[in-house]
C-alpha cells in the first residue's frame, strides 16, 4: 500500500504559531504486506541520513516473573551478529561507514539508530534487515553480554536516582509491568546468563515486522529507499501472538518508602501520581503537561519560593512522560537539608492544591503553550533529533501525524481543565512517595 | 536549507574578525539565512586556571553569578520569567581555560533574548541572595554530588588530582571546599572586572540572523572593559617518573577506573592528529569497535564500556560527541574504564595497561590504521550537525589556531601508519601512568597490587574461548610497579578539601 505524503512543509522562516504544523517535513509512509511500516522523512541535512528501527517492545512487555530488564538486554544481543554478518563483520561495516550507531530501550520501545553518510544507505538497509531477521549468537556470547549489562547496572548504581526510581515504581504498581525499571531488578540481571533459551523466544515473539517501524530521516527520498527496503525486508514474516499486559487497578492508599544511601548525597524527595496513558484525544494528558509547567517550571511560584527565596531546595521539577499505558506524573526535589524534606513535601502539595482551587490566568496559559511549541521546534534541528522525536511518537501510536495532534490538543487546554486535573489526580491515595536518606550529609 | 553549504564552507575556514570600532572583541559569523534558529555563543578565555590561590572555585562562581544570577534591572526570578515564553535558556558552562554563555532561539525572539543575555553579561546584579545560593550549590556539587552520586566523574576528577598536582587543572572547576568557603562577594566582583573583558571574549553567531546583528551586538558588548588582568602563563604539569595509584574508598557497587598521563600536545600541534587516530583505534568514545571495548567488554563481559582520549573529553548532553568550547592549553592521554565488578578491578587495570603497552610496542596494525582512518574521515562529518555545534567548532578553531575537523579532513588522506606509530612512541607511555580507582573495599586490591600478586578474572559465564583464557593468564600477572610509595588509599570525603 502506498502511503500518503504529508502536506507541504511550512517555510523555515515562518513564525511558530498554534496553527503551523509542529512536524512540518515531507513524509512518505508505506506498509509492506508483512505489516512492516516505513516512514521516510525528507529533511535538509546534506549528505546525512538517520536510520531508526523502532521495535514497539520495551520493559512494559516483560510479563514473565524473573525477566525484568530483558528487553534492554536483548537490545545488547542485537549487536552480536548473524551468519552473514558475524559481529566482526557487522562492526567493520559500521566502522567503514563512520557511523554513529547505538540503541536504547525504554518502558515502551527499543530503538536502534544509525547516523551516517547518505551514500551508506544501501549498506545500512542490508545489515539492519539481516540482523532483524537472522540474528544468531552462541550461548557463550550471550553470557558475556549479560555481564556487560550488569556493568551497565553498576554504572548507574552510583547515582541515587537509580534505586529511587526502582523503589517508586515497585511501590506504585502492583500488577502492571511498569512495576520494574527498564534496566530491571538486580536479581534478574544477575540471573541473565541462565536465560539463553528465553532469549530466542523473545526474539521470535517481538522482533517481527508487525511490531517494528522503520523511520528514515535526512538526505533521502522515498523512491530511492523504499525499493531497497522491500527487497531486504520483504521475506520477513509475522510470528506468534504476543502476551497481553496486565492492567493496573486504581491505587487505593498512599504508598511510602525510604531509600537509605550509604555515601554522600543531598536528601531527595520523589513523588509519583498515577496519570493517564499518552493520548491525542484525552484532554487530561495535555492538561497535565500544562500543569507540570505551571507548578514546576523555573518561573513558577513554587520554584521561586523553594529554590530562590527560601533556598531550601537545590532543584525541583515535575513532569508527566508519554507512555502506552497509564504511568506516573513524577516530582523530584533535591533538598539541601534532611530535616526540610517534610516542609518541602507539604509545600508541593499546597501549591498543587492552590492551582486546583485558583487555576491560572489566560496569559500564563498561552505562554505555556507558546513555550512548548518553540521548545519543540528547537529540538528539530538535526536529522538525528527529528528521527529521535519521531521514533517516540511512532512507538507509542504508530503514526507521525500524532505529533501535530498532540499540539492541537495542547492548544485546547483551558484553565478549567487545569483546575480539574489538579484536583482529580493529585490525591493522597493516588500517590507514592520515596525519600532518599543519605548516611552522610 | 537548515545547514547551508555556505555555512559548511564558513565553518571550515572560520576566522575571527574584530568588531568595528575600538572594541577588540573577536566575532565569528556563520550565516544560514534560511534557518529559523539563531545561536549566540559568548566564549570568554577565562576559567578555573585564573582562580586566585586559596580561592579555588572563584572563576566558576563568578560565571554562575552571570549565568544564573540577576541583573541590575531584574532579579534572577524575573530573568527566568522573561526567558520562559521564548523557550530559551541561557546555557553556561566552563572549564579550566574558558567559560561559555550560549543560547539558541527562534528568530522571532532574537532581539529579546540577545538583549537579556547582554544585560546579564554587562550588568550582573551580584546580589547577596544569588551569591549565597550559588556558593552553596557549588559546595554541594563537590561534597554531595561529586563525592557521592557519580563514581565515574569522581574517578576522572581523582585522576586530575594526580596528573595536575599543584597545577591549576588539579581540582574540579567548581573549586575546593576551602577555596569556596573563603570566597566573598567582593572577590566575585573583582574577578568579574578583571577577567570578563573584551580582550578575552569571542562572540559567535550562527543561523538566520539579520546581517548587521553580529556587529551591532559586538558594539553592545563593548560595554565590557577593554582589558583586565593579563593571562598568566600556565606552568607545565608536574613530571611523573613512574606510575602512581590513588584508590578512592566509598560505598559502591562497582569500581570506576580512570588512567592517564599528561601530554605536551593539543589540537594546535601536528602530532595531535596521528594521536587522535591512535585514540580512536584503541577506544573511540561510545563506539563498539575500539581495541579496549572489544577485548574487555565483548570478549570478557567485564563492563559497559572502555574508551581512550588524547584530550579532555566532556560529552555534549546525550550525544556521542564532545562539548565544544572547552579548549585547554594543556592536555592528557586518558583511558576510561566504566565500572567493573570490585573483584575484577585488578584484572581490568592490568588489561587496559597490557593492551596499551602492546599497542605502543607493536604499533597500529596496518589494517587497523586503514579502518580507523576511513572511519574518522566519515565520522568527523557527524561532529557538527547543527548551527550551535558548528559555531562551537569554529570558535575552538580560533582559539587553537586550527579547525580540528578541517585539519583531520586534510591530514587523514596523507597520514601513514608510521606517522601514528611515531607520535605514539613519542608521546604515550605506560611507565608514567596515574591510575584512579573509585570503589568499595579497595584495601584488598591495594594489597594484591603492592605484593605483585596475580589478580585473576573469575568468570561466572561458560565457554570462554581458549585463546582468551590463555591471554588472561598473561594479563592477570602483568607486572605493575606498585608499592606503598606510589599507592595511596583515601576516603572520597577527603578529596577536594583544599
Amino acid at each position: 500500500m502506498q502511503g500518503c505524503a504529508a502536506s507541504k512543509p511550512i517555510s523555515r522562516g515562518a513564525p511558530v504559531t498554534a496553527q503551523a504544523k509542529a512536524f512540518p517535513f515531507p513524509t512518505t509512509e508505506k506498509t509492506l504486506p508483512s505489516g512492516l511500516r516505513v516512514f521516510v522523512v525528507e529533511y535538509d541535512s546534506p549528505g546525512l541520513v538517520a536510520y531508526y528501527s523502532i521495535v514497539r517492545t520495551g520493559s512494559r512487555n516483560e510479563v514473565e516473573p524473573g525477566r525484568s530488564g530483558f528487553a534492554h538486554f536483548f537490545e545488547h544481543m542485537m549487536f552480536r551478529g548473524t551468519a552473514q554478518f558475524p559481529t566482526e563483520k557487522y562492526n567493520a561495516a559500521i566502522k567503514a561507514m563512520g557511523a554513529d550507531s547505538n540503541a536504547f530501550t525504554s518502558d515502551d520501545m527499543t530503538v536502534y539508530h544509525i547516523l551516517a553518510g547518505a551514500q551508506a544507505l544501501p549498506t545500512i538497509v542490508t545489515i539492519e534487515a539481516d540482523r532483524f531477521q537472522h540474528l544468531e549468537y552462541a550461548e557463550a556470547e550471550f553470557q558475556k553480554e549479560a555481564r556487560a549489562v550488569l556493568g551497565e547496572y553498576n554504572k548507574g548504581a552510583s547515582d541515587p536516582l537509580q534505586p529511587m526510581v526502582e523503589a517508586l515504581y515497585d511501590h506504585a504498581f502492583q500488577n502492571h509491568t511498569y512495576k520494574h525499571t527498564t534496566i530491571g531488578f538486580l536479581r534478574d540481571i544477575e540471573d541473565m546468563p541462565n536465560q539463553f533459551a528465553y532469549s530466542r523466544q523473545f526474539f521470535d515473539r517481538y522482533y517481527r515486522p508487525d511490531n517494528t517501524i522503520l523511520l528514515i530521516v535526512g538526505d533521502v527520498t522515498a523512491d530511492k529507499v523504499l525499493p531497497l527496503i522491500e527487497e531486504h525486508y520483504g521475506a520477513w514474516s509475522t510470528g506468534p501472538a504476543r502476551p497481553t499486559i496486565p492492567v493496573e487497578p486504581p491505587q487505593t492508599r498512599e504508598q511510602r518508602a525510604t531509600v537509605p544511601w550509604k555515601g554522600a548525597s543531598l536528601p531527595m524527595l520523589f513523588i509519583g501520581y498515577h496519570a493517564p496513558a499518552f493520548s491525542t484525544t484525552n484532554i487530561d494528558s495535555a492538561a497535565l503537561e500544562v500543569l507540570a509547567e505551571l507548578v514546576f517550571a523555573e518561573r513558577s511560584p513554587l520554584f521561586r519560593r523553594l529554590v530562590l527565596d527560601e533556598q531550601k531546595v537545590e532543584h525541583i521539577d515535575g513532569s508527566v512522560e508519554r507512555h502506552v499505558d497509564p504511568n506516573l506524573f513524577n516530582i523530584l526535589a533535591r533538598v539541601k537539608q534532611g530535616n526540610d524534606v517534610p516542609y518541602v513535601e507539604k509545600a508541593i502539595y499546597d501549591e498543587i492544591a492552590r492551582v486546583a482551587a485558583q487555576g491560572t490566568d489566560d496569559k500564563t496559559l498561552a505562554e505555556v503553550v507558546s513555550r512548548t511549541r518553540y521548545a519543540f521546534a528547537g529540538h528539530l534541528s538535526t536529522a538525528d533529533r527529528v528521527a529521535l522525536v519521531g521514533s517516540e511518537f511512532l512507538a507509542l501510536t504508530g503514526k507521525l501525524s500524532t505529533i501535530d495532534d498532540t499540539f492541537a490538543l495542547l492548544a485546547q487546554v483551558t484553565v478549567a481543565d487545569v483546575k480539574r486535573v489538579a484536583a482529580k489526580y493529585f490525591t493522597p491515595q493516588n500517590r507514592t512517595v520515596v525519600v532518599l536518606e543519605p548516611g552522610e550529609q | 536549507m537548515l545547514l547551508s553549504t555556505a555555512v559548511a564552507a564558513a565553518s571550515t575556514s572560520a576566522r575571527a574578525d574584530e568588531a568595528k570600532g575600538a572594541s577588540p572583541i573577536r566575532v565569528v559569523r556563520l550565516p544560514s539565512p534560511s534557518s529559523p534558529l539563531i545561536t549566540i555563543r559568548l566564549v570568554f578565555q577565562a576559567g578555573a586556571s585564573d582562580d586566585e590561590p586559596g580561592k579555588e572555585g572563584l572563576a566558576n562562581l563568578t560565571a554562575a553569578m552571570l549565568g544564573e544570577g540577576g541583573t541590575l534591572k531584574r532579579t534572577w526570578s524575573e530573568v527566568l520569567d522573561a526567558l520562559y515564553p521564548m523557550a530559551a535558556d541561557i546555557q553556561y558552562y566552563g572549564d579550566k581555560d574558558t567559560f561559555v554563555f550560549a543560547g539558541t532561539v527562534h528568530r522571532d525572539n532574537l532581539q529579546a533574548f540577545a538583549s537579556l543575555l547582554a544585560e546579564q553579561i554587562l550588568t550582573p546584579r551580584f546580589s547577596v541572595e544569588d551569591f549565597t545560593r550559588l556558593k552553596q550549590d557549588a559546595l554541594d556539587s563537590i561534597t554531595k554530588t561529586l563525592r557521592g552520586n557519580d563514581d565515574e566523574d569522581l574517578g576522572k576528577q581523582a585522576l586530575a588530582t594526580m596528573l595536575y598536582r599543584g597545577h591549576p587543572y588539579g581540582y574540579p572547576t567548581a573549586g575546593t571546599v576551602a577555596g569556596l568557603s573563603a570566597i566573598t562577594l567582593d572577590d566575585v566582583k573583582r574577578f568579574y572586572a578583571q577577567h570578563f573583558t573584551r580582550e578575552r571574549l569571542i562572540l559567535g553567531v550562527a543561523g538566520g540572523y539579520p546581517e548587521a546583528f553580529p556587529d551591532t551586538y559586538a558594539a553592545r558588548l563593548a560595554g565590557l572593559p577593554a582589558v583586565g588582568k593579563p593571562r598568566a602563563k600556565l606552568a607545565p604539569p608536574p613530571a611523573r617518573e613512574g606510575m602512581e595509584f590513588l584508590l578512592v574508598e566509598k560505598p559502591a557497587h562497582g569500581s570506576a577506573i580512570s588512567i592517564g598521563h599528561a601530554i605536551d600536545v593539543t589540537r594546535a600541534d601536528d602530532d595531535f592528529y596521528p594521536l587522535a587516530v591512535a585514540a580512536s583505534y584503541l577506544g573511540e568514545h561510545r563506539t563498539f569497535t575500539g581495541i579496549l571495548m572489544l577485548s574487555m567488554r565483548q570478549k570478557r563481559g567485564l563492563n559497559y564500556g572502555d574508551y581512550t582520549y588524547v584530550e579532555n573529553f566532556i560529552q555534549d548532553g546525550w550525544s556521542t560527541f564532545p562539548q565544544p568550547n572547552m579548549p585547554r592549553r594543556q592536555q592528557h592521554f586518558e583511558i576510561w574504564l566504566r565500572p567493573v565488578p570490585p573483584a575484577s578491578a585488578g584484572f581490568a587495570i592490568r588489561e587496559a595497561i597490557y593492551e596499551t603497552d602492546k599497542f605502543i610496542r607493536e604499533g597500529v596494525p596496518a589494517a587497523g590504521f586503514e579502518a580507523t582512518r576511513a572511519f574518522l574521515l566519515n565520522y568527523i562529518n557527524l561532529w557538527a550537525q547543527d548551527g550551535s555545534r558548528r559555531l562551537g567548532y569554529a570558535i575552538d578553531a580560533v582559539i587553537y589556531g586550527k579547525d580540528v575537523i578541517a585539519e583531520l579532513k586534510a591530514r587523514l588522506p596523507k597520514m601513514t601508519k608510521e606517522d601514528v606509530d611515531r607520535a605514539v612512541h613519542k608521546h604515550l607511555s605506560t611507565k608514567k601512568l596515574a591510575v584512579a580507582v573509585v570503589g568499595d573495599g579497595l584495601k584488598a586490591l591495594a594489597e594484591a597490587l603492592s605484593a605483585g600478586k596475580p589478580t585473576p578474572l573469575v568468570y561466572d559465564t561458560k565457554d570462554t574461548p581458549a585463546d582468551v583464557v590463555q591471554e588472561d593468564k598473561i594479563i592477570e600477572a602483568y607486572p605493575l610497579p606498585v608499592s606503598h610509595f606510589n599507592l595511596k588509599i583515601v576516603s572520597a570525603n577527603s578529596l577536594f578539601e583544599k
